[in-house]
């Protein structure tokens, strides 16, 4: 069953579906689209946006539905509803987060520096010392104490958040209860292989 | 059956949907509303991400509304019966969503310059955009957003409707008579029409 991912080259709200995909070991089309071509085919998305996974001739859109989606598929779900809402509660709060810093990183120019001093001040650090707490809590996971598709919603936006931080890889020293999950996310052999070839983008 | 509490400000805005399922669904629940200038700073700091609604069951905190919601729609049958169908009532509850939050992106704009240019794109462009698309998308699906019937992507946007029109500051529904359908629909609804005629009056 081939799919077909395309979005920008970069990682940004696509890279959460690869890392599933490739945990599910589910073979799929990694499409990178050129800025120079998307004026173009943006007309032909559905709500104008990417990323979009194509299967068996169905176009699927909203990155966090997706990611939902193929949770189930590859076994990274909650047992029961109440699994489920603490899950969706974690991604929607990394939702949160990303696009407080979307919205200063594509935001009025000469906004910007203020932004980023809100964003590395005040935004980022309220955040992942929350998400950090909820991780202690729950054994170097975001949600059920086990691993569930919150740890790869969150380990495959770390380039956002530090870019947010602006510190680089050294905030996760901070913050040791995610570095953990980001580390039982990216040493899983397949993502870690992923990790490995996939290209080099900035966020 | 659990204890619900919802605390949430007094008005409908995201509050609003989890009121609805949870009228939908017959469930008694407690609709404590949070005074803003009198109560929301101290309250602010002991919410998981200093945000409401929250929602209590049996004492369990619960937040984020759109993860709430979805969870209600199971226990009160307004989600999907596959994975497949979820994923589309997912889909439309999330481009109301986006729709929500570039609205809400140019209405909370605190600097005066790039708020008004932030409206300025809104009306031109973003919200007769967004407009269009959920409107086809109710024609599609004979006034609602997923599988031609009543899902918890309807309640979602008819419990944010008086908000978005507020912070939009224009009427949403005023040429789109598809997306009305799909209002009249959800407020027809056993459970919501009782809730709609009693609900304590807001403006968003």
């Amino acid at each position: 069953m081939p799919y077909k991912l395309q979005y920008f080259n970069a990682r940004g709200t696509a890279e959460p579906i690869r890392y599933l995909l490739k945990y599910g070991k589910i073979n799929f089309e990694d499409v990178r689209i050129e800025s120079s071509d998307w004026p173009k085919i943006k007309a032909t998305m559905p709500m104008g946006q990417m990323p979009i996974l194509e299967c068996d001739g169905k176009r699927f859109f909203q990155s966090v539905a997706i990611c939902r989606f193929l949770a189930k598929k590859v076994g990274l779900a909650g047992s029961n509803e109440l699994e489920n809402l603490e899950i969706d509660s974690i991604a929607d709060t990394v939702v949160d987060l990303r696009l407080k810093i979307m919205a200063v990183s594509f935001g009025p120019q000469d906004k910007k520096a203020e932004g980023m001093k809100t964003l590395k001040e005040e935004t980022v650090p309220f955040f992942l010392s929350k998400l950090n707490a909820i991780a202690e809590e729950n054994n170097g996971h975001l949600a059920c104490k086990k691993l569930t598709w919150a740890d790869f919603y969150f380990a495959a936006f770390v380039i956002m958040f530090q870019f947010g931080a602006q510190e680089g890889e050294k905030v996760w020293e901070k913050y040791p209860a995610l570095k953990k999950v980001k580390e039982n996310v990216e040493n899983i052999d397949e993502i870690k292989k992923w990790i490995a070839v996939r290209p080099v983008t900035d966020l | 059956m659990p204890q619900y509490t919802l605390t949430y400000f007094d008005i409908e805005a995201l509050g609003e949907p989890i009121r609805m399922l949870l009228s939908y669904g017959k469930i008694p629940f407690t609709d404590n509303r949070i005074d803003f200038e009198k109560d929301w700073a101290k309250f602010k700091a002991a919410m998981p991400m200093g945000q409401l609604p929250i929602l209590e069951i049996d004492g369990k905190v619960m937040y984020q509304s759109m993860a709430i919601s979805r969870y209600l729609a199971k226990q009160v049958g307004l989600s999907g019966a596959n994975d497949l169908e979820n994923y589309e009532i997912d889909n439309a509850a999330d481009n109301i969503n986006d729709f929500r939050a570039k609205i809400a992106s140019a209405a909370y704009e605190s600097h005066e310059e790039a708020k008004q240019h932030k409206y300025e794109i809104l009306k031109k462009e973003t919200i007769p955009f967004f407009l269009n698309k959920l409107d086809k998308i109710a024609e599609e699906n004979n006034g609602h957003f997923a599988l031609k019937k009543l899902t918890w992507a309807d309640l979602y946007f008819t419990g944010l409707i008086n908000y978005l029109n507020f912070i939009a500051q224009e009427d949403l529904l005023a040429n789109h008579s598809n997306l009305r359908k799909v209002v009249e629909n959800t407020h027809a609804a056993p459970g919501i029409k009782e809730w709609v005629a009693k609900r304590p009056k807001s403006n968003r």
